[in-house]
């Protein structure tokens, strides 16, 4: 299915899912409706009576209200009213009476704003789709007085004459709540007016969470714009429409999928010579497609930081599927943190991952589709179509199963916030975890920059980097070798960045050349003694030099960086000459370390047997293999001296 | 048709946009996955094509996996306005690496009586093959300018491809092509639909007179040009003109 359809699918398959939810995320909007934020609350009863008003506590304003299309896209100085709920210049009639500006377009005829909104309103109310709420507000509105009702109950704040008076004149107490602290502007015009209308029957009160409501728009809007051609999504003759939704990727997004304004130059013009000839959407469609995609991003996607780039997997029946964008502590969600962990290993990993990818297995049917969409935009107006594929539900999980089997190395980077038992207090803990980093943590480790102990990465770069991954994790496909490349060379130039830049470059870096090497040979987590590679066996030596220096300088309470840590760069590159310069360096820490330096001449013996002798003396640079070998042989190394410390009553070793 | 008329070959390029027209209007143009009746049709016509024939595609196999590439690209702004210095910006989505298989086969085109005569099934048949062996007349491109193909012969379902025992895959509602009206209804434009759908990696696209499979969109009148001239028997052309003078 192309990616239209497959949206449009969504959203006929998640229809139960319209309005509001309980999750802090964007709701998937009914169509033809839009949310604004609203700051007034009019409590009206069946007959159009004022009853009271209320204002809107900031965190629950997001109030779905019915568009037309161009009210949906107003702009300018002359903008089109909302046919239902909107600002007071729209639904005061008496707004001008007490001090009211309306938008500078009107300024010549003031009542207009008023006037149009009327119009709207009561075409609606004498059409056959007309809905008793709206009547209601139609006769209320009519009667010209919500601004003096306002007033009255001192939600509006006026000076002596009745005028609107700005932030600056309001005397404000900052223990109660008033208009301006829910209005962020520094006068009262622009506050929006959302409506309640109790009925004796009706079961829903609140116009904004009405469905019945939303229905009754949308059938009268649909069948009163008469623009009828083919729907090129539906195949079938409907009403269509030349503006398509915008807030896509977040609220405020100006960025179309479809959008033509461009009547001048070629990007369609040629063979066609309007815009209608090249593409036509349903209104049905269009909105139903972008509603869904708005949603999906805001409910499950990824986002770059600048919001530029968007990710996201689902499945068109609507169940959660994994992300792409995810590491595996984001997968599984309630990893141990640090303290807690028992012995973690890359056995007890497989199992969860597993586990996690079964539990969305059960949710997931086999044969559902599951897409995978990725939108950036070159220039604010237009977004384009970066990434699309459509998997069935078990393929998708077998390549996200397969990418954190085959890119798993151990990491330790990922905090999370998590309360303290004893003070209840916020803190953030090291979740270590074993699986695949995630494709933003990649492109860190391969082209950040330290700059205040911060990782910098151009966000051109970062996108470009997450764009290229993708297809390595939803289709399988090899990961590029200049990225391995560059994550390898930054791990090895461990001075200039700080210890937990490193330690992320470096497990970053191992599992990317694991994933690189994969198909061609299986490279282990743990430390294979047997293994005579070159390299791995330089990455081993290396970790016993610097392990050794480590815990000789530790024991004079020195802390400086190892001479392994200074020339690992060089070390890379001249593996043999630089080995020799570390390895008479290291003279002076066996004899401070007395009796163990014996222990670590046999292990610095063993490992050089292991190496045959044309392959010791080469000086070729190393591939990134050594620093798995260094890896493994370091963690061996800490292993062993933690079991030593602290489980001595462990027997069974 | 006496003589046999169908033809075969393959088709491959680095690079291939066959534009999914709803992107095609803002210009951050993204690519169908696979190609349309009318891109095929198009690089047939290339390779070899008269005004007394009309090319037919029948099908389609895609040997090598889908995959996309974005690339940042600058197109040209040729009216710009009084504050844009410089070209836009959009990014476009390519299929990378692509190879078809294709085979067609032609037939008159009904609506040049005047090129009755022209109508010799074996000659043309045999110079499209020979234009086949040699890549083509013109050069062949995959759905937009900038992507180069080639053209070789090949024998359709020949050689392992990426979808052979893949099964079913929808498209959805996809264009087919478009009726010009030299082969179609004269003074009128139209754009064909349909439901593409490729099985085991092969698409069989309908004719685009099955009223069953296709869903038609008028698009604007528009004027068949046939050539002014027929030649020398043209009236006038040699008055005056003598032989050796």
């Amino acid at each position: 299915m192309n990616w239209i359809q497959s949206l449009y699918e969504t959203y006929e398959n998640c229809q139960h899912m319209v309005g509001y939810t309980n999750e802090p995320t964007r709701p998937l909007l009914p169509i033809c409706h839009i949310t604004v934020q609203a700051h007034i609350e009019v409590v009206i009863d069946g007959e159009g009576n004022f009853r009271r008003a209320q204002l809107v506590d900031k965190r629950d304003a997001t109030t779905i209200i019915p568009a037309t299309e161009s009210s949906a896209g107003r702009s300018g100085n002359k903008p089109t009213p909302h046919p239902f709920s909107d600002k007071l210049q729209y639904l005061a009639g008496d707004f001008v009476e007490h001090g009211g500006k309306v938008t500078s377009g009107f300024a010549k005829d003031p009542e207009e704003p008023y006037r149009q909104f009327v119009t709207l309103l009561t075409n609606w109310c004498n059409s056959p789709y007309g809905h008793p709420k709206a009547r209601a507000v139609l006769t209320y509105v009519q009667k010209k007085t919500l601004m003096q009702d306002l007033i009255t109950q001192k939600i509006l704040l006026v000076d002596g004459n009745g005028n609107l008076i700005s932030k600056k004149e309001a005397k404000r107490d900052r223990n109660s709540k008033d208009i301006f602290s829910v209005l962020n502007a520094q006068t009262q015009d622009g506050a929006v007016v959302r409506w309640i209308v109790e009925t004796p029957n009706a079961s829903e009160s609140k116009t904004w969470r009405d469905a019945t409501l939303w229905e009754s728009w949308a059938n009268y809007y649909l069948n009163t714009t008469k623009t009828e051609d083919l729907c090129m999504v539906t195949g079938q003759r409907r009403v269509i429409t030349f503006n398509h939704p915008k807030f896509i990727r977040r609220e405020g997004d100006n960025a179309k999928l479809i959008s033509a304004n461009d009547k001048k130059n070629f990007t369609f013009r040629g063979r066609f010579t309007e815009d209608r000839q090249a593409c036509t959407v349903s209104l049905e469609a269009s909105q139903k497609a972008h509603y869904a995609l708005a949603w999906l991003i805001s409910r499950q996607g990824y986002r770059d930081k600048q919001g530029e780039l968007a990710v996201v997997a689902w499945a068109t029946s609507g169940a959660k599927v994994p992300q792409p964008t995810d590491d595996f502590s984001d997968l599984y969600g309630d990893l141990p943190s640090e303290e807690e962990q028992v012995a973690d290993t890359a056995q007890d990993m497989a199992i969860r991952l597993k586990k996690a990818i079964a539990g969305y297995r059960q949710k997931i049917d086999a044969r559902d589709d599951v897409v995978v969409m990725a939108v950036d935009s070159a220039t604010p107006g237009r977004l384009a179509i970066v990434y699309y594929r459509t998997l069935k539900g078990s393929d998708f999980l077998d390549r996200i199963e397969n990418w954190h089997k085959t890119c798993a190395w151990q990491h330790k980077y990922v905090k999370r916030e998590k309360p303290e038992p004893e003070t209840g207090k916020m803190k953030s803990i090291l979740i270590p975890f074993y699986g695949a980093p995630a494709p933003a943590d990649i492109a860190e480790a391969a082209y950040g920059t330290n700059r205040d102990g911060r990782f910098v990465v151009d966000d051109r770069l970062k996108k470009a980097t997450i764009k290229r991954l993708l297809p390595c994790i939803v289709d399988g496909h090899p990961i590029p070798r200049d990225l391995v490349d560059s994550v390898v060379r930054r791990a090895s130039n461990r001075i200039g960045m700080e210890d937990w830049q490193w330690e992320k470059a470096l497990s970053i870096a191992c599992a990317l050349y694991r994933k690189y090497r994969y198909g061609k040979e299986k490279l282990e987590m743990a430390l294979d003694e047997t293994r005579t590679s070159r390299d791995y066996l330089y990455g081993r030596l290396l970790a016993i030099a610097d392990v050794l220096e480590e815990r000789a300088l530790s024991k004079a309470e020195k802390n400086r960086p190892t001479n392994a840590a200074r020339y690992m760069q060089q070390f890379s590159q001249r593996p043999f000459t630089t080995w020799k310069q570390i390895h008479e360096l290291l003279t002076p820490y066996f004899m401070r370390l007395g009796g163990q330096a014996s222990y670590y001449k046999k292990l610095i013996g063993e490992v050089e047997d292991l190496f045959t002798p044309d392959d010791f003396i080469s000086n070729k640079p190393l591939s990134g293999e050594y620093l798995l070998g260094y890896y493994c042989q370091r963690q061996k190394m800490w292993e062993k001296t933690d079991k030593s410390a602290t489980n001595d009553d462990d027997s069974n070793e | 048709m006496n003589y046999k008329n169908i033809v075969e070959f393959k088709v491959w390029g680095k690079y291939a946009l066959f534009t999914d027209p709803l992107t095609k209007l803002g210009g951050e143009k993204y690519s169908y996955p696979v190609p349309t009746y009318e891109a095929l049709k198009g690089i047939l016509s290339s390779v070899y094509w008269k005004p007394t024939i009309v090319w037919y595609i029948d099908k389609v196999r895609v040997m090598s996996p889908i995959r996309t590439q974005t690339r940042g690209v600058k197109p040209i702004k040729y009216q710009k306005g009084n504050n844009e210095s410089s070209n836009d910006l959009a990014i476009y989505t390519y299929l990378t690496d692509v190879e078809y298989q294709v085979q067609a086969h032609f037939d008159w085109n009904y609506n040049r009586p005047d090129l009755e005569k022209d109508r010799n099934d074996h000659k043309h048949y045999w110079i499209a093959r020979r234009m086949i062996e040699r890549g083509g007349r013109r050069d062949v491109f995959l759905g937009t300018r900038e992507c180069q193909g080639y053209v070789a012969p090949c024998k359709f379902g020949e050689g392992q491809g990426f979808y052979d025992n893949y099964g079913e895959m929808a498209f959805g509602l996809m264009f087919h092509g478009f009726d010009y009206p030299d082969e179609h209804k004269d003074g009128e434009l139209w754009a064909r639909f349909w439901r593409a759908k490729m099985i085991d990696g092969v698409i069989v696209f309908p004719r685009p007179d099955d009223e069953k499979a296709i869903v038609r969109k008028f698009l604007r009148p528009m004027k068949a040009s046939p050539p002014q001239t027929v030649g020398l028997t043209e009236k006038g052309l040699l008055e005056g003109y003598q032989e050796g003078a």
